[in-house]
């Protein structure tokens, strides 16, 4: 009976100087719906970064550039070799998808990393990376489905369709299977990957809270920008896959 | 601790109704935080209410199994206390963020990536035509040196014929003309010779009649007696 009291008394201590908190999320109502406002509100932000620092720099581009305008030629250029080298010669009209997807999911995840979002104090849940939900990652698992198909679509018509047996029938149910695994491994990549590294982060600040975090955050840093870069490259592969012509 | 719980569920026993949960140090220990069950004394009411009060000791026993059976019993009938983690919580926040995006994706290509995409492209263009211009006016220059190598040859060809055209024509009235001269000294030589052997053949016919009127006067002059 006294052992019982004692360890729980003891993880009641625990609990409460870690608080860690998961999945709970600010909820606001719109219409008769809910929605997660704590990802609304990084999300607002993480596109406010990226427009405003794009329009901020890009304004006056000069033949010889400036540091910023340089740094911003060198992101596009790393992104129109992302796509062509997944889609081939018809990159050009796919450069924004996959350039804004690269780049959103990568500020997301660093802006979850790197800005102190605890400062801001939420009645219910708190601040982190907007890729940290599933809502997101979904979202932009669906997108690029969507993309695929439409460039597949828009590319060869319905003859699109004859991909499912190619290059055997038999091969017909896995490929229907891909139009699935496709967009669920995308996102739980991402999902699991972001939300794994904040929890491993959060755990670790609140047991040693000094110096043994900092590895880890370091290395979720790299992991993050490499996820960014991993959907970005998958999303061109889809789309270059649905795009190529006959073999 | 053994006390507090007895005493707890000793009210616990009396009380028949559900009441609202009373402060946290009467209670067993509650853990503040959402995502364990906390432990309500309802619970304990629905276990404990049909016990009668037997003797101390064995209420300890009894209630100390009780209460390890209720916190093993705790989750499924405290499913409404629990927060439930809500990881796979599917809602609105799916289509309003693949909006966002689209958005997102709208603007910044024509922000930056159409922009920046044509400058530099045109930037590449500009430079790559540099270069050809700058290759194609390297052999132009050479052109232009053969060109001149080519007329400067000419020219000292025309030069050098006219030139030797001129020697030959000087030449020929050079040698004209020294031709004339070397005719007349000739004519001169000649009548020169001329009047001179005339003079000759004059003196010796003189000096012939002088002789033989000198050797007369030397015969004379010799023999005196004759």
């Amino acid at each position: 009976m006294n052992i019982l009291l004692c360890s729980v008394n003891t993880l009641k201590t625990f609990f409460e100087i870690s608080s860690v908190e998961v999945g709970q999320h600010l909820y606001w109502q719109l219409g008769g719906f809910q929605v997660h406002a704590q990802v609304l509100i990084t999300s607002w932000v993480v596109i406010a970064i990226l427009l405003v620092s794009a329009i901020l720099v890009v304004r006056n581009p000069q033949t010889i550039p400036t540091f910023g305008q340089n740094f911003f030629e060198y992101v596009l250029e790393f992104i129109r070799d992302v796509s062509k080298t997944q889609i081939g010669e018809e990159y050009g009209p796919w450069v924004p998808f996959v350039g804004t997807m690269f780049l959103f999911i990568f500020v997301s995840n660093w802006s979850g990393a790197l800005l102190p979002w605890k400062i801001i104090q939420l009645p219910h849940g708190e601040l982190a990376a907007p890729t940290n939900d599933i809502n997101t990652t979904v979202a932009l698992a669906l997108l690029t489905s969507v993309a695929y198909f439409y460039a597949g679509l828009s590319k060869k018509g319905l003859a699109y369709f004859g991909k499912y047996i190619q290059p055997t029938p038999i091969l017909l149910p896995i490929n229907i299977l891909e139009d699935f695994t496709k967009p669920l491994s995308l996102s739980f990549r991402l999902f699991g990957n972001i939300l794994a590294d904040e929890l491993v982060v959060v755990v670790l600040v609140s047991l040693v809270p000094l110096v043994v975090p900092i590895p880890v955050m370091f290395l979720g840093l790299f992991t993050s920008g490499i996820q960014a870069l991993i959907f970005a490259t998958l999303a061109a592969a889809y789309i270059g896959e649905s795009m190529e012509g006959h073999h | 601790m053994a006390n507090m719980i007895m005493a707890s569920s000793r009210t616990l026993i009396r009380a028949s109704t559900v009441s609202p949960p009373p402060p946290p140090s009467q209670k067993l220990p509650i853990l503040n935080h959402i995502t364990l069950p906390r432990l309500q004394l309802p619970l304990l009411n629905n276990l404990s209410l049909q016990i009668p009060i037997p003797h101390p000791n064995q209420t300890l026993k009894s209630l100390s199994v009780l209460a390890a059976t209720s916190l093993a019993l705790a989750p499924p009938s405290l499913a409404v206390e629990i927060e439930k983690a809500a990881l796979f919580d599917f809602n609105l926040t799916l289509p309003i963020i693949m909006v966002e995006f689209l958005l997102l994706m709208v603007a910044l290509d024509k922000v930056y990536f159409s922009p920046l995409g044509k400058f530099m492209d045109e930037r590449d263009a500009a430079i790559r035509e540099k270069l050809s211009s700058v290759k194609d006016t390297s052999s132009e220059v050479k052109q232009l040196e053969e060109q001149a190598v080519a007329v400067m040859k000419a020219a000292r060809a025309e030069i050098s014929a006219a030139l030797n055209q001129m020697k030959k024509e000087t030449q020929a009235e050079v040698e004209e003309k020294i031709a004339e001269g070397r005719k007349k000294v000739e004519a001169e030589l000649q009548e020169a010779l001329a009047s001179l052997e005339k003079q000759k053949e004059e003196t010796i016919k003189s000096l012939d009649s002088q002789i033989t009127a000198l050797s007369q006067e030397i015969v004379k002059k010799v023999l005196p007696t004759v």
